[in-house]
């Protein structure tokens, strides 16, 4: 795969490239970043109120503290230094001429100026004077030309923003890491459930049809999107199945009379002896064949007909009309077949639909009926009106259908065994049906003392 | 001698319909291709044509266009392997006078050609006669000679379509379709029932048959002899 690119590069794991993958790097570096703009807010935030608090509380001592007289000073220098036991406190008392009066500031800090806001400066303390320290200062003018200086420690906001910066750089690696792995993660789980999937599509697509994507029994959204592709997987293999079905029917219907045709070919090219057997035998033979035209057309017809391409001869059809067209059609047939046809047509509806095809419905199931029907018997089609619903409904007296007959007779070519002999290409029914269904009626079949046909058309809407 | 064009592009389908034509003395010429066959239709004058549908590149139909757009109206049977009624209606309506789909027989294909070469003149006669037998469209009787047939309403349609093309072959689906509208022709047995009845009524035991049952092909109407 990338050997066959041209460039090199060190390939990256799969799960790197994935968008996945490079979703939750994006996620992870976004939340560092929070991380840092929120950890320096507050560093600085906190740097700049310890400062603040400082700064006001030296200008606060400075100012109370000059008020007084000089000895009232002393004893004010004097008393912070004392109360100081963690020693951030300075303060010194010059003379006008820059010498120590008081306090344990050797002398004056050179950055202060007098009267001024507090700002840094740096101080040497300890015995010898070389340890230094930051402290916030100020210098203050005091009754008599002196300046008192006092000077607190910072040390401690400075300390304070270290550690904050340590927290920072000590939380956010792990965190950066857990978002990252966490991420990783899900990606990894995500391409597992794919990989999953698509071996089950590969095994589907190689014809394996049985073949159901993965699902865990957990509300995600992919086990959501699973049982929608199962769904209808389901309905697929039910349809190639049945297909499956019909061209076993299919098979088996054109071969038998396509066998009838070659057979009587053969044995009459062996045995006829004069030109009247021959055409007797061709005869046969043609007329076997034009049982698997037949087949062919009805075949070709269905399959128009449930591809719903002649909707444009949709119009209004009176079915009474259609009713008594068809009845007089098959009158003489049922009479030659000594079976009593009776027609009614109590009720004058109009449908939606094309004549010629809700023609071709009912005289199928008329035809059937009659064909079904011993002589002796009775067909009877009938237009009535039923819940709103106007039913053509055509019952003989014959067999009959059973329950699991019921569903068999609508498929393509079924034949119930009884009437494998008589003639017909058995996909009657499926015409039927199929017409139905693109006008939106409905076929039920019944069984009464006979058969019980009804084609219920639902009103105009 | 009537002529023939025929433009298909199957060899062995059309020598049979070539043979087939020709040893019934008619005069057929045929071409393989569109083109050709809409050249020899302007210049050699036909008086039917039988068009394939599919030809090699172009749709049969366009042929049939092209010869109205010219104003020459000769009849036109379209052939065609496509079952489905929707192209059958779309081949009337290009121009074409009658459709068979393949595959048909022979005897089909040259009934109905027949039948397009003697169309039923556009008469304004309110009675049809052929030999004795007498048709009044407006009283809707019939007689034949001086003895009345009662005919019910299906009967008089069929006997009207069979007056109107006396001595012409016609096949059960040309019957199916034009008499009772009916578009697929699966149940043919039924145009023998209904014929019989009609036989019945016009061919009394006596007279001189004029219904003839054409063996493997259809009935025919001819005035007795």
């Amino acid at each position: 795969m990338s050997a066959a690119s041209g460039s090199f590069s060190v390939p990256l794991p799969d799960f790197v490239r994935t968008t996945t993958v490079r979703g939750a790097l994006v996620v992870a570096g976004a939340f560092a970043l929070y991380m840092v703009v929120l950890f320096a807010v507050i560093y600085w935030r906190t740097g700049h109120y310890f400062m603040a608090r400082s700064d006001a509380v030296v200008a606060q001592q400075a100012k109370v503290f000059s008020a007084g007289n000089m000895r009232e000073q002393l004893l004010a220098v004097d008393q912070l230094l004392k109360q100081d036991p963690r020693m951030v406190q300075h303060a010194g008392l010059f003379a006008p001429d820059g010498r120590r009066i008081a306090g344990n500031l050797e002398r004056m800090p050179p950055e202060l100026t007098l009267d001024a806001p507090a700002r840094d400066a740096v101080i040497p303390v300890g015995p010898s004077g070389a340890e230094r320290q930051h402290v916030r200062a100020v210098a203050h003018s005091v009754p008599g030309g002196g300046v008192l200086v006092i000077g607190r420690n910072v040390d401690e906001t400075v300390q304070i923003s270290a550690i904050v910066g340590e927290t920072l750089a000590v939380g956010l690696l792990p965190a950066l890491c857990l978002s990252i792995a966490a991420g990783m993660l899900l990606s990894i789980r995500a391409q597992r459930r794919v990989a999953q999937v698509n071996q089950a599509v590969q095994r589907i697509v190689a014809g394996d049809l049985r073949q159901r994507l993965p699902m865990r029994g957990v509300d995600d959204p992919f086990d959501r999107l699973a049982a929608v592709v199962n769904g209808m997987l389901e309905q697929i293999e039910a349809l190639m199945h049945d297909i499956a079905g019909v061209g076993d029917d299919i098979a088996h219907d054109l071969r038998t009379p396509l066998t009838r045709a070659r057979v009587v070919l053969q044995r009459g090219r062996e045995n006829a002896r004069t030109v009247e057997e021959l055409q007797a035998v061709i005869d046969r033979a043609m007329l076997a064949l034009d049982q698997s035209l037949a087949i062919i057309t009805a075949l070709l017809r269905i399959t128009e007909i449930e591809h719903a391409r002649r909707l444009e001869g949709f119009g209004r059809v009176l079915l009474a009309d259609v009713v008594r067209e068809v009845g007089d059609m098959y009158e003489p047939i049922a009479e030659e077949k000594k079976v009593a046809l009776e027609i009614e047509a109590a009720t004058a509806p109009t449908v939606h639909g094309d004549r010629d095809l809700l023609f071709e419905a009912v005289a199928n199931l008329v035809d059937n009926a009659i064909k079904f029907t011993p002589e002796g018997g009775k067909v009877q089609l009938a237009l009535v009106a039923r819940d709103g619903e106007s039913v053509v409904r055509v019952a003989d007296t014959g067999p009959g259908i059973s329950e699991e007959e019921r569903e068999m007779v609508l498929r393509r070519f079924y034949r119930s065994d009884r009437s494998r002999n008589t003639r017909g290409v058995g996909l009657g029914l499926s015409l039927v049906a199929a017409i139905l269904k693109l006008h939106g009626f409905r076929l039920s079949l019944t069984s009464g003392p006979g058969c019980v046909a009804e084609i219920v058309c639902p009103p105009e809407s | 001698m009537p002529k023939i064009l025929l433009i298909e592009d199957d060899r062995e389908t059309a020598d049979e319909i070539v043979a087939e034509f020709a040893a019934r003395g008619f005069d057929v010429s045929w071409a393989a291709t569109g083109i050709e066959g809409l050249d020899q239709a302007r210049s050699s004058n036909p008086d039917a044509m039988i068009v394939d549908r599919l030809l090699p590149g172009m749709d049969g139909l366009t042929i049939v266009e092209a010869l109205r757009k010219d104003q020459i109206s000769t009849p036109v049977l379209v052939l065609s392997a496509l079952a489905a009624v929707d192209d059958r209606v779309r081949g009337l309506r290009a121009g074409g006078d009658d459709y068979l789909t393949k595959p048909f027989d022979l005897v089909e294909l040259i009934a109905r050609v027949e039948a397009l070469l003697r169309r039923p003149a556009n008469t304004r006669e309110t009675t049809l006669r052929v030999g004795p037998l007498e048709l009044d469209l407006i009283e809707r009787t019939a007689r034949r000679g001086d003895r009345p047939i009662d005919l019910l309403p299906r009967e008089f349609r069929l006997l009207h379509y069979m007056m109107q093309r006396q001595d012409q072959v016609l096949t059960r689906t040309m019957l199916l379709e034009e008499v009772w509208n009916y578009k697929v022709a699966s149940q043919a047995n039924l145009v023998d029932v209904h014929m019989s009845r009609l036989r019945h009524k016009v061919d009394e035991a006596n007279e001189t048959p004029m219904i003839h049952n054409v063996r493997g092909v259809g009935f025919i109407l001819r005035a007795p002899a």
